[in-house]
This record gives structure tokens, C-alpha cells and sequence, in this order.
């Protein structure tokens, strides 16, 4: 198999269409799986593989697929989170536009394992415009009979609904997401019962980012130890590394997970401009805690990165030069926390906006002693304390931000 | 005065509709498509969903006001969207923003030109970082621009 | 779901039993340890949105909250931590942030859970220092609901209350953040007769009732359980009224009724019927003792019940079934009813006793019976045969005695004069004025169910026994006084009024 048919970006436009994705070997691992694996078997394999969540949060595919009751009538939903909202993350975007039979294939063998019928693809709002392939390539792939109602001859069918959100970063939570297909607006839910159990209408759900699913053919057509064989023991496989802000070549990287962060940004991406040196890099989408120029050593992997106090998120790297003021980044940081609060609990409705109204007094050159000591505490006044992760996805990078740049910024504010 | 849409969108609507096992979880679709055509969502528009799915207004307008790409209020012909959360903002999105309103003659507080014709809306990540300043005319990516190709670009519309 | 296994876990240090099922903070509850709240309610799953009873977990690394944490066997729960401290001081300075500064001119203040909460467990000097968020104060949404959008917390009990008990749905949570706020659809305000709840379940001031808005002081208020008299369901209700100060000239007013709680009943709820209620208690009341509508200055009120026993003593013994009529109510106590019924029908041997009450009307889905009155089951449990008068009934009789005012719900006006008029002797026990009170020789103002103790049949069979909520106005009486002493008058024995 060339090393194309197993990169989740192919490097020719054209090869997102059904017959190219079929010269790539496509939907051979589906038809594998469907035809003749048993439904647990594919789960254990997915498990063995070690296979991380895409999204952000790392929580093992394979776990989550095995959470869903078996044995219980009524449907199930395969919910794909292509809301991809996390500031800094544009991977699920090349996908959908440049391998969406990839993601289609990953989907169909999912929704087997589990036993689900029915798929919705919650794609954010903004890419309803680029979502034209992602439509093609449902109707190429019903016509092939790999997806509908008996796929590859077989009793299992697969229904695909694509479902635009509308403007809402929370969405990219999975119950708010569930929320937004069920026609309301995107509020979490309490947790629990979880979505495996009381999900979508209700029902059993199991909710994947496209990245997770994409990955998922290779798994099974070319084995769990093949994905086991790349990356690190606990972090298998590869990412998709979004690399954007002050670098030569932003773009998407596909590598290995557990890089150096630093080789991401000097081999990879070129390293900053002429005449910019690297001040801090946020390295898993705007939720993860900033790193200083001197911890680019840190690995691109979920345990390096919790163990420096960060994350690997989304793997949204955002690379910020020395020319930017750190004002100017806790600014667009607090604005889009406030502007993205659901409002439904008090520590983040009412904190991220005061944070925000703090910030913005002190550019305006208001600032006040305290300010910034005000700031961590309303920050831990939020963490650990909301209905959903989106309230530590607020207060942790704020957090950091102002202590590993307190220096600056009470510079900054004074002036 | 009330509401209805075309013959066309409203068989897209129906088509929607049937999509989803509970009627009034097609809300979402359904006032992307009223929304399309009409390039607002108003008060009777809100009323009429309301009744095709079953549904209160109220619970309507909850969602319309939640997702912040509906419109409550008329906008212009053209929607200009620019981005302003990070990966922009170091690029330089404040400036292009400055440099767009000052060609589209907006006053301060105005977010739509004087003849009704262009809206410009400010938005948070629009994923698509690599390419930043990002800048989308009518949902259709422009980016990544400069102050000088975003001015560009405004003069063209005008110009339309 | 819950079934009736019981467990035992620790709040606090303290062994506590609770049904599996339930939740921490009712189980804390009921073992007396308060965990303050604002969203959590009981009559609704709980909703996790005001984070304020976030309390620690034994075993779990983040605080949990009480109100969705199932009891179990063996779970430790501690309240009093220092990082719960600290969670509901940091949850209370949220919620004050943009909250105004109002309890000067709150109605709320006195009984507000953010007051309270705060007193209790708050107590620091707030650091807020930006400009509060200015929100519309004034919002008419219906049923003389007025919402504070500052004040407003977003726990969205209302609009679940709406959702869940009413059905109707008329609120609901437009726009995200911190610019969330609660609303309705132009043209689709509250409008169900349970809007008044509302008022009762939001912990602030954020909906008020413009009919009890500014009029008075919560601590001014003494409050007092009852049973509603308005149909049949006999909800528990609460009395809250003030007499004396602050009133001037030792006046007493009810200010509002509230929901009062009863499981077997009522659950949390009463409807605006209800609520309304409180106008027939203050409103129209019959002034003093009227002497064909004169108000006869004449000392106390047995003495003047000498001329009723007189008029019935004048009737022959053998005449009296077929000459004296007595029209009973159905807002009478069962201990009322049960001294009439001796009164009347055992000792004068009295065939013509009707009842006259107010007309039954359409009944709701949730608590509002189509009777409205409170003890028709207590009239069958009494044995009276609760027959509506016709106007042949009251033809040709000698003497008539009317207690209540439902003469003027079964009778046209003019009929009404001229059969009275061709009465002899006639004597009115009512605690509203009304328009025929000229008409008989005596009307007594009487007291209204809050003001008397008794015992009322629901519906559904269910006793309820009440006490006084309120002191009558001078000179009114509870019926069953008055029944008492024409019993007296006339040498009738009423034996134990407690024996059925």
C-alpha cells in the first residue's frame, strides 16, 4: 500500500472523489470489517490500537465505542464532530474537503461495531460553503453501496444526515452538540447519564471527531499493531497538527504523535519570519495553556503536554513572536471565552465576562493594581467549577497566560 | 404581514424535515434555509417555523438568538465576515478591519453602509488559520488578506 | 425508579439515612444540614446551572453537586470544607457581580435566596469594580408578572416551571453568555392560571406581582397556613398578612397567598384562584350587625341572635318543617356541618335545608376542580343532602335563615326580592356585603375559612384539618359559633361537636 493510502491527507486535489479513494485501497478495510468481523472484534482492535479522540479531549475511541449497551433495542447514533471551533485548528476542514471518503469509511466501520444505523455529521455553520464535497462524496459512496441501505450487500445499513451548526463554539461539546441536532440551543448537558447511554433523541450515542473516524480504516486495514508502530506506546499513531500564527509555512503537518514541539515548529513549519523570534506557543488550540520560548523542548503528546501543565488538544499550534504584546492575546483570549459562554452556569457566564470587561479596561489604560491578581482569581473561581469543560477551556489558558507573562503585563497595564 | 417561503425552498425545507425523527429538531436547517433566501430571519418568518414544526415561538426565537450566524435584523446584500480571534489578530486582522470599514464608510458603531447594501460582521475562528487575516465574502473564503487586498476586494463589490 | 430501599451515608461526620435515589442535597435536607442552592427545586430533575451546592466527594478529585449526586451506601459528603467555603463565596460574588443593588427597593428582600445565601455564607467586601450591565427592569410578561432582567440569575426555574407543570412554555432563554436573559415572543406573554408560582420559585426579585409589588415589608408579614376555599382540591396555602404596624389605625390587611406544601394534596403549587383569594378576604366584608341593612349599634351579636331563636320558637312545633328553610353553604366546616345538621334536622326536625353555593366552573388539568367550593365532600360525609333551593321551596315558609351569599348565584335579582319579601322573618349570615342585605330583618357578618379552624374533605377524601390563620375583623363570627349559640337559644343539645 503506498504511503498515500495511509496519510489522512492525500497531496493531489482530485483523490477526495470515490474512484481515486478506491485506487488508494479505500473501503476495503470497511468491507473487511463488515463482511467478516464480528462487531466486537473491531471494537478490541480499535482498543488494541490505543486510538486517542482527535477533538481534544484524547478519551480512547475504542472505550467509548464499548460504553454503548448492547443488546437493547431501539436506535443508536453515530454523531461526527466536525464543528471544529477550537481557535487555531483547521485539520477537520481538510478532511472534509480533501478525503471525505476517508472519514466516510471510518464512520461506516464505527457504526458497525456498535451497531448504529443512523450517522449525523454536525459540521459548524462556517463550512457549509466548502461542505459540497463532503455531499458529493455521501451521494458517491450511497451509490456504491457503501453507505444506505445494505452496505456491501450485507443487513447493515448506514444513513448519513450532514447538519450545519450555526455559530456556536460550544457546540463542539458533545452533549451541547447533541443539543443543536435536537433543534435547541447548544447548553451541555449534566453529565451523568452520558451520551453512550442517553444521547442524541434520547438514545444510545457515540460522538467522534472527524480526525478519530479517519484514522479508523487504517486500524483495521492495516492493523492495530501497524498504528501501535507509529507514535508513542500510550499515544499511538499520527495527528494532524494544525500550525498557524508567526511561522514560515502555517499548513497542516501530519506526524507522528510525540515530537518535540520545537520540531514541529523550526523542521516542519519553518520556523519564525526574518527578524521574529518565538515568545510563546500555544500548542493545542487556544484552550491549551500557553508555553514560553524555552519549554519548545515539551513533546506534542496528551501525557508531555499535561505533565507541563498545557495540553495536546486539538493540536492547534499557534505560534506567537516576540513582537506581539501579550495584552493583545489575553484580549482576543477573554473576548472569545465571553462571546462563546452558553450562559448557562453561573462561574462561566458570569466570570469569563468579567474577565473580559477587566481586560479590556486595562487596554484601554485603565488598569488598576490588582487587576491581574483579580484575574487568576476569577480564573479559579471557574475552574472545576462549571457544568461543562468549556469553563477550564476558559480559565486555564487564561490562567497561564497571565502567570508566565505576569512581568509584561503588569508592564503593559501600568502604562 | 406574514410569512412564506418560496415554492423551492420550502420543498428543501420538507426535505429537511423528514431528515430528523422528531419534527422540531429540524430547526437549525430549517432557519439556515430562510435565512439563505431572505438573508434575515424576521418576527413572521419565526412565527411560521414555529408552526411548521410544532413548536412555540418562543423556542424559536431561543435559537435564533443563540446561534450567532442567524440574523434578527436585515443585513446587507453582502455579508463580509473577518476574523478576529488569534492567529488573525497576529497577522494583522485589526488592520484590515480598520482598513474595510474606512472603505466601506462605516461610523463608529455602524456595522452595515449607509445604502443597506454591505454588512460587515467580525466573527471568531473561522478555521481556516493557515490562510489568515481570513476574510469570507458571503461565506466564500477571500483570505489570507492584506489591508490592501481586503480593500481590494471591497472596491470590487462596490463596484458591483 | 426510586424504590423504598433505604441507605446510609456520612454528611458531615454524621450518619444519615436517606431512600436510594435521592439526591445529596434533599437527604441533607431532611437531616436538617442546609446546603445552600438557587437552581435545584424538588418538583423538577435537577439542573446543575447555579453551582452553588457544590459540596466535596470522598473519592472524587472535583466538588460534586449535591442536587445530581445520587445517595449511596457508604458515601462520605462534606458541606463545610474550606474549598466549599470558598466555592459558594465565589459563586455568590459571581452573582453579584451585575446584580443590582436593589434590596432597598426589592420586594424581594427579606425572603431573597441571594440574600439569604449571601448572610449566611458570604459576608466579604465584593471586588467587582466595572459597570454593572444595564437590562430592562420593567418586562410586563403577563398575568401582572413583571420581570427585572438585572436581577434575574438565569436559573431558569420559571421557565421550566412552564415547561414541566404548566406545559405552556412561555419563557424562554434568548441570546448566550452573559447576555442571557429570559423572555417571551411578542404576542405570547404568560398567560395560565398557575403564572403565580413564578413569583413563589424565583429565589430573587427578578418576577414579582404587580398586585403585591411596593405595598409591604416580607418581615412584616406573619404567615399562616390554611386550606383554599376555591374548589374542592384544598390545597394548602399560606396566609400572609399584617396587623397593626405598619399599618395605620391598627388595620389589618392580607397582603398575598402563597403556595403552601403538601404532598398528598398539592404538591408545590396552587393556581391564581388562589391567589385571588385573598381579595375575598379583605374585600366586601360585611361592616357590622345590619338591621334591614341599618347598622344597628346594639351591643354583641348574641344578643341580637335572641331575635332569630325568637322568630323560630314563634313557629309552631308541627309547622316548622314546612315553614322554616335554612340555606346552608358548602364552605362550611365539617364540624359546622355536623352541628347544623343537628341543629336543623335532628333537633327542630327541619325538612327544607339547601345549599346554595358559588356555580361550578371548568376544571383544569392540574389542581382546579370543577366545584368551587372546598367541602361538598364534607356536606355528604355530614349526611345533609346537599339540595339547591328552587323558589318553590321558599314559598309560603314563616321564617328563613341564610348562611352565605350564594343566594344571588341561584336566584334573578328580582325574584330575589320578591320572595324574601313575602317572608316574615328573615336573617342573613354572611361575611360579604351584598345587595339583599337590606332585605333581612338581620345580617350577620360572618367569618371566611382562613379566619375559622375546622376541617375540609377534598376531592379525593383527604381530612384537613386547619387552624386560624387570621383574627376576624370585629364582630364577625365563624358560623359554627353562631350555630352554637342559636342551639343554646333553643335548648337543643348539639353533644360533642368532635363525634361524627
Amino acid at each position: 500500500m503506498s504511503e498515500d493510502a495511509v496519510r489522512l491527507i492525500p497531496a493531489d486535489e482530485g483523490s477526495w472523489r470515490l474512484e481515486a479513494y478506491l485506487r488508494r485501497g479505500g473501503y476495503e478495510a470497511a468491507r473487511r470489517a463488515v463482511t467478516s468481523m464480528a462487531p466486537a472484534d473491531i471494537i478490541a482492535e480499535v482498543r488494541r490500537a490505543g486510538l486517542r479522540g482527535r477533538g481534544g479531549a484524547g478519551f480512547p475511541a475504542g472505550l467509548k465505542w464499548s460504553f454503548v449497551p448492547q443488546g437493547v433495542g431501539g436506535p443508536k447514533y453515530l454523531c461526527v464532530n466536525a464543528d471544529e471551533g477550537e481557535p487555531g485548528t483547521f485539520k477537520d476542514r481538510a478532511i472534509l474537503v480533501r478525503d471525505p471518503h476517508r472519514l466516510l469509511e471510518g464512520m461506516v466501520i464505527a457504526a458497525f461495531a456498535v451497531g448504529i444505523r443512523t450517522a449525523v455529521i454536525y459540521v459548524r455553520g462556517e463550512y457549509e460553503r466548502i461542505a459540497g464535497r463532503l455531499r458529493a462524496a455521501v451521494a458517491e459512496a450511497e451509490g456504491a453501496g457503501f453507505l444506505g441501505r445494505t452496505i456491501f450487500g450485507s443487513e447493515f445499513g448506514l444513513d448519513v444526515v450532514i447538519h450545519f451548526g450555526a455559530g456556536a463554539y460550544i457546540c463542539g461539546e458533545e452533549t451541547a452538540l447533541l443539543e443543536s441536532i435536537e433543534g435547541r440551543r447548544g447548553a451541555p448537558r449534566l453529565k451523568p447519564p452520558f451520551p453512550a447511554v442517553v444521547g442524541l433523541f434520547r438514545s444510545p450515542t457515540v460522538i467522534n471527531n472527524v480526525e478519530t473516524l479517519a484514522h479508523v480504516p487504517s486500524i483495521i486495514g492495516r492493523g492495530a499493531d501497524w498504528f501501535m508502530s507509529l507514535g508513542l506506546p500510550k499515544d499511538c499513531g499520527t495527528r494532524l497538527f494544525s500550525v498557524s500564527g508567526a511561522v514560515r509555512r502555517p499548513g497542516l503537518y501530519e506526524l507522528p504523535t510525540g515530537i518535540p514541539l520545537r520540531t514541529l515548529i523550526e523542521d516542519h513549519a519553518g520556523g519564525p519570519p526574518e527578524g521574529v523570534s518565538v515568545k510563546a506557543v500555544i500548542p493545542g488550540g487556544l484552550s491549551a495553556p500557553v508555553l514560553r520560548a524555552d519549554e519548545l523542548e515539551t513533546h506534542l503528546d496528551f501525557e508531555s503536554m499535561a505533565l507541563a501543565c498545557s495540553m495536546a488538544g486539538s493540536a492547534g499550534v499557534i505560534v506567537i513572536g516576540d513582537r506581539t504584546p501579550m495584552l493583545e492575546v489575553l484580549g482576543v483570549m477573554s473576548r472569545f471565552y465571553a462571546h462563546e459562554s452558553c450562559g448557562q452556569c453561573t462561574p462561566c457566564r458570569i466570570g469569563t465576562s468579567w474577565i473580559h470587561r477587566t481586560v479590556t479596561r486595562i487596554a484601554a489604560g485603565q488598569g488598576r493594581r490588582g487587576d491581574l491578581d483579580l484575574i487568576l482569581s476569577l480564573a479559579d473561581g471557574i475552574k472545576g467549577r462549571t457544568l461543562c469543560p468549556m469553563g477550564d477551556a476558559a480559565a486555564l489558558p487564561i490562567r497561564a497566560l497571565v502567570t508566565k507573562f505576569r512581568g509584561e503585563l503588569e508592564q503593559a497595564a501600568e502604562r | 404581514m406574514s410569512y412564506a417561503p418560496s415554492a423551492a425552498v420550502l420543498a428543501r425545507i420538507d426535505r429537511a424535515v423528514a431528515a430528523y425523527p422528531e419534527r422540531s429538531a429540524a430547526l437549525l436547517p430549517v432557519l439556515h434555509l430562510i435565512q439563505e433566501e431572505s438573508g434575515w430571519i424576521p418576527p413572521e418568518a419565526e412565527v411560521w417555523t414555529a408552526d411548521k414544526l410544532g413548536l412555540r415561538p418562543v423556542r424559536v426565537r431561543e435559537v435564533l438568538s443563540f446561534y450567532t450566524m442567524f440574523r434578527r435584523r436585515p443585513a446587507g446584500r453582502t455579508v463580509i465576515q473577518i476574523c478576529r480571534n488569534l492567529s488573525c489578530t497576529l497577522a494583522g486582522a485589526e488592520e484590515v478591519i480598520a482598513a474595510v470599514r474606512r472603505e466601506l464608510g462605516l461610523g463608529a458603531g455602524a456595522d452595515t453602509t449607509a445604502d443597506g447594501a454591505v454588512t460587515l460582521v467580525t466573527v471568531e475562528c473561522l478555521g481556516n488559520c493557515d490562510h489568515a487575516p481570513c476574510l469570507q465574502v458571503d461565506g466564500v473564503d477571500r483570505g489570507p488578506v492584506t489591508r490592501e487586498s481586503a480593500a481590494a476586494i471591497v472596491k470590487e463589490l462596490r463596484g458591483r | 425508579m426510586s424504590g423504598t430501599k433505604t441507605v446510609a451515608l456520612t454528611i458531615d461526620g454524621r450518619t444519615v439515612t436517606a431512600v436510594e435515589g435521592a439526591n445529596v442535597l434533599r437527604a441533607a435536607e431532611r437531616a436538617g444540614i442546609d446546603i445552600p442552592h438557587f437552581c435545584y427545586h424538588p418538583a423538577f430533575a435537577a439542573e446543575g446551572n447555579c453551582r452553588m451546592c457544590l459540596v466535596e466527594i470522598e473519592g472524587l478529585p472535583k466538588l460534586e453537586l449535591a442536587c445530581s449526586t445520587p445517595v449511596r451506601e457508604g458515601l462520605v459528603v462534606r458541606t463545610a470544607t474550606e474549598r466549599v467555603t470558598q466555592a459558594r463565596r465565589d459563586v455568590l460574588e459571581f452573582l453579584l457581580a451585575d446584580h443590582p443593588l436593589d434590596c432597598p427597593i426589592c420586594d424581594k428582600a427579606g425572603e431573597c435566596k441571594l440574600q439569604d445565601h449571601y448572610d449566611r455564607y458570604g459576608r466579604f467586601p465584593g471586588r467587582f469594580v466595572e459597570a454593572k450591565q444595564k437590562k430592562d427592569k420593567l418586562v410586563r410578561i403577563g398575568r401582572g408578572l413583571v420581570l427585572d432582567r438585572e436581577r434575574c440569575i438565569l436559573c431558569t426555574r420559571c421557565v421550566r416551571f412552564l415547561r414541566n407543570v404548566t406545559g405552556t412554555g412561555e419563557l424562554g432563554v434568548f441570546e448566550r453568555g452573559a447576555r442571557a436573559e429570559i423572555g417571551v415572543f411578542e404576542g405570547a406573554p404568560v398567560d395560565n392560571s398557575y403564572a403565580g408560582n413564578l413569583v413563589d420559585i424565583c429565589p430573587v426579585g427578578a418576577i414579582t406581582a404587580e398586585d403585591f409589588r411596593f405595598r409591604t415589608r416580607a418581615w412584616f408579614l406573619a404567615r399562616n397556613p390554611s386550606v383554599c376555599p376555591h374548589c374542592s382540591r384544598g390545597c394548602a396555602v399560606i396566609v400572609e398578612s399584617v396587623s397593626g404596624y405598619p399599618l395605620p389605625g391598627g388595620k389589618r390587611r392580607v397582603y398575598r397567598i402563597t403556595a403552601g406544601e403538601n404532598p398528598a394534596v398539592n404538591g408545590y403549587w396552587i393556581c391564581d384562584l388562589g391567589r385571588a383569594g385573598r381579595r375575598d378576604i379583605d374585600e366586601g366584608r360585611a361592616a357590622g350587625l345590619l338591621k334591614k341593612g341599618v347598622p344597628v349599634d346594639g351591643g354583641p351579636w348574641q344578643k341580637a341572635l335572641t331575635e332569630v331563636t325568637a322568630a323560630i320558637k314563634a313557629v309552631p312545633v308541627s309547622d316548622r318543617p314546612a315553614r322554616i328553610a335554612v340555606i346552608l353553604n358548602a364552605r362550611l366546616t365539617c364540624e359546622e356541618l355536623v352541628r347544623a345538621k343537628r341543629l336543623f334536622v335532628t333537633g327542630l326536625g327541619l325538612g327544607r335545608v339547601f345549599f346554595a353555593d358559588r356555580k361550578p366552573g371548568a376544571a383544569d388539568s392540574l389542581l382546579l376542580t370543577t366545584e368551587r367550593v372546598p367541602n361538598a365532600r364534607g356536606v355528604l360525609d355530614s349526611g345533609l343532602e346537599a339540595r339547591p333551593p328552587l323558589l318553590e321551596d321558599l314559598a309560603g315558609i314563616t321564617a328563613l335563615l341564610v348562611f352565605g351569599s350564594g343566594l344571588a348565584e341561584h336566584f334573578p335579582e328580582e325574584a330575589i326580592g320578591r320572595t324574601l319579601a313575602a317572608i316574615p322573618s328573615k336573617f342573613l349570615f354572611a361575611a360579604h356585603a351584598g345587595p339583599f342585605d337590606r332585605l333581612f330583618d338581620l345580617a350577620f357578618p360572618v367569618a371566611v375559612p382562613p379566619e375559622k379552624s375546622g376541617t375540609y374533605i377534598n376531592v379525593a377524601g383527604v381530612r384537613q384539618s386547619f387552624g386560624r390563620a387570621l383574627v376576624a375583623p370585629a364582630g364577625a363570627v365563624p358560623e359554627g359559633e353562631i350555630l352554637t349559640g342559636l342551639a343554646q337559644g333553643l335548648g337543643i343539645d348539639l353533644g360533642d361537636p368532635d363525634v361524627r
